[in-house]
């Protein structure tokens, strides 16, 4: 049986550590206007940038289930990734449409 | 030593020369030392994240990764997959600053932003850091030759600083651009060409899978043990240290960006690149070791138990590759790969030398004179890098040189780029005091790290002979920012109007600096037009009226004009400005020097786009 620090500790450490900084960088270039959401593109950038994270979430996390010998969990762990990504970006352009309109 | 024939050694030279005949060809691109450098400003995403592939692999290499793989398994991925976290600050924050502000080097943004006291001190700073990264290069191409030619490894080091220094000496940017893109492909598909190879070899991919442990598969390696290889270490060195040093001040990389025909397309660069190609590059690099450990698990008999970590990778391609002609074609893109990290290393030393030390030292003379200048720096730099090779060799493995390498020279260039960018307040004398307080606290941490690091070690236990090379990272950048932090609190800091334009807090600043005035961001359609040759050296392009109204512009806006043919990814093309407009649809007037500049050729179709 392998300990916790070999297991999640260094993924929740990665993504809680790498996650403050992630979110450090957001609210800087949100609030310094670097990234105006008043822009179409700038608005499907802010998808790009949490996709971008999420991936990597499901990646590390599907793979280390795998490894761990639960390969159904990380096969539903991806399928539903693709599928709240999709939803998002659809939710995104149809905002955007609407907006230009 | 591996057994190779006269075959090995034809394919091997085929490949360069074709590399070298590839990259000479583009030298024709080169009219100032602003394309030499820089490419002009011209092209598209896909040509530049491609080409950033061959960069990245090549300095992270198939052989360490390879041999870290063989070692510790799935975490032998964990420096490729930890960029993300910084992406928004590269994207957002420094990707706009350095390419609206038009600063051709990272020591040119010190002064800027500070004074020229500071730009010394980086200028020495990114040196170090770009000939340390260029020995790197060297010595892994030499680890990768010497079990196939059992030479002196510093011989072949010669020979491969001799072949990389030719052509970038002559070739310039886009010739690097252009070899890279040819070399990211070949890289990509040697990669999955030797995994597929593996897993044939190892009885398929069921076979594979379960002939590995459950730790072996994980993806990131145990918290804190061992010393020379752990999570926590790796992510403060390489995932933030290292990731922040090479997205933000691998002066190599910073050309590339700027070599993209804008901002937007930098961007998406970046992404496409952090996004999937990282994750496919990190499996190319790092299967040879999985694949090695596959083997040695199923086929004792097969494997050579003592052979050495660093040459992981040699044996494995030699071992599965059943034809010697296959084999040498890996061989020869491994070791073109790590000539594309070198070569855009080269081209940066080159860059930044006479930029930054020689033009403001001898001033006013022709453009020719400057980048023979830049020639001959390029190949000083080439044996500087291979002369330092001395030094990393003395590391256990390349990984560890690297590691050592990343934890010490990046900490106070990051520390200063980052405050500088993200922190108005932040002064001149803050950023000296980080570079010079800074290194005097890293030195005391070096001498006495088990006082000054180990509160930071995270539970590491400390080696003697290696104390802390990954949690090092750490502790340097902490006693770094804290310095600059201390010092800004009880100096001065510019004045906002000082600063304009080189801190995230003033984009539209950088962007007005920019274009020369307001930015024009109403959205048009891109326009197809032919062109005519006139009379005169106007600088600036003329459309029809109607033309304009698609694209939304105005008379003074920026356009991009292109060749139509959208896999040239920009190689002809120019910017330039709208002039006045005149009455004939689907037809531009351009000047005959504007006509060369874009290397257009006559009956082909040009497509605009307003800029901003």
């Amino acid at each position: 049986m392998l300990d916790f620090s070999r297991t999640w500790l260094p993924f929740l450490y990665l993504y809680g550590v790498g996650g403050i900084i992630f979110i450090l960088g957001m609210v800087l270039i949100l609030r310094s206007e670097s990234l105006n959401l008043k822009r179409r593109y700038h608005r499907i950038w802010l998808f790009i940038l949490f996709f971008g994270f999420n991936w990597y979430v499901v990646i590390h996390s599907t793979v280390s289930l795998a490894a761990l010998g639960y390969e159904s969990a990380s096969a539903v762990i991806v399928l539903l990734f693709l599928f709240v990504m999709v939803f998002l970006y659809l939710v995104v352009t149809t905002l955007n449409r609407s907006k230009s309109a | 030593m591996i057994q190779i024939s006269s075959t090995f050694w034809v394919v091997i030279f085929g490949y360069f020369i074709l590399i070298l005949g590839f990259g000479s060809y583009f030298a024709k691109y080169n009219r100032t030392t602003e394309d030499f450098f820089f490419s002009g400003r011209r092209f598209s995403w896909w040509l530049i994240s491609m080409s950033i592939v061959a960069t990245g692999v090549g300095s992270h290499s198939f052989l360490k990764y390879s041999a870290k793989a063989y070692q510790h398994g799935f975490s032998s991925t964990m420096t490729y997959m930890n960029d993300w976290f910084f992406v928004p600050f590269f994207l957002f924050g420094w990707l706009p600053i350095i390419y609206y502000t038009k600063i051709r080097s990272i020591p040119n943004y010190f002064e800027r932003r500070f004074n020229p006291g500071v730009r010394i001190l980086a200028t020495i700073a990114i040196l170090g850091y770009m000939i340390g990264y260029i020995a790197i290069g060297f010595l892994t191409m030499g680890k990768t030759l010497e079990p196939i030619l059992g030479w002196n490894l510093y011989m072949i080091i010669m020979v491969v600083a001799v072949i990389s220094g030719i052509y970038i000496t002559f070739g310039g940017q886009t010739a690097v651009i252009f070899t890279d893109l040819a070399q990211g492909f070949i890289l990509l598909f040697s990669g999955i060409f030797i995994f597929i190879l593996g897993i044939q070899y190892v009885g398929g991919f069921g076979s594979f899978w379960n002939s590995l442990t459950p730790e072996f598969k994980l993806p990131l390696a145990h918290f804190n043990q061992p010393s020379n290889f752990n999570f926590v270490g790796i992510f403060w060195q390489d995932g933030v240290a290292g990731s922040v040093g090479f997205l933000f001040m691998n002066q190599g990389l910073i050309m590339r960006f700027l070599a993209a025909k804008s901002v937007h397309d930098g961007r998406k660069s970046v992404v496409f690149n952090v996004l999937f190609l990282l994750p496919i590059s990190t499996i190319c690099v790092s299967n040879a070791g999985w694949i090695g450990r596959s083997i040695s698990n199923l086929m004792p008999n097969q494997w050579d138990a003592g052979i050495k970590l660093d040459h992981v990778f040699t044996y494995v391609a030699s071992l599965i590759t059943t034809s010697e002609v296959v084999f040498a074609f890996l061989i020869a893109a491994v070791a073109a790969a790590l000539m594309s990290t070198v070569d855009t290393l080269i081209n940066a030393v080159a860059a930044v030398v006479v930029n930054d030390v020689y033009k403001p030292i001898v001033k006013n003379r022709e453009d020719k004179h400057y980048l023979k200048i830049a020639m001959i720096v390029s190949a000083g730099a080439t044996v500087l890098g291979a002369a330092s090779t001395v030094f990393f060799n003395n590391f256990p493995t390349l990984y560890e040189a690297h590691g050592f390498f990343h934890s010490t020279m990046t900490p106070p260039l990051v520390v200063a780029i980052f405050l500088g960018i993200f922190w108005k307040r932040y002064t001149a004398k803050a950023a000296i005091a980080t570079f010079l307080g800074g290194a005097f606290f890293m030195w005391l941490g070096g001498k006495y790290p088990g006082i000054f690091i180990a509160p930071f070690d995270h539970g590491i236990a400390m080696n003697p002979e290696h104390p802390y090379t990954y949690i090092r990272a750490l502790y340097n950048m902490f006693v770094c920012a804290g310095v600059g932090v201390v010092v800004t609190f009880i100096t001065t800091s510019k004045t906002e109007k000082e600063i304009e334009g080189l801190t995230v807090w003033t984009i539209e600043k950088a962007r007005e600096y920019f274009k020369g005035g307001k930015p024009n961001d109403e959205e048009g359609e891109k326009v197809e037009v032919t062109w005519k040759q006139i009379e005169g050296d106007d600088p600036n392009v003329s459309f029809s009226k109607s033309d304009m109204e698609k694209m939304k512009a105005e008379v003074g806006d920026l356009v991009y004009l292109s060749d139509k043919r959208k896999w040239l990814g920009g190689l002809k093309s120019i910017h330039s400005v709208f002039g006045k407009p005149h009455e004939e649809d689907g037809l531009v007037y351009l000047t005959s020097d504007q006509f060369k500049q874009g290397h257009f050729i006559e009956g082909k179709l040009l497509e605009a786009e307003k800029e901003m």
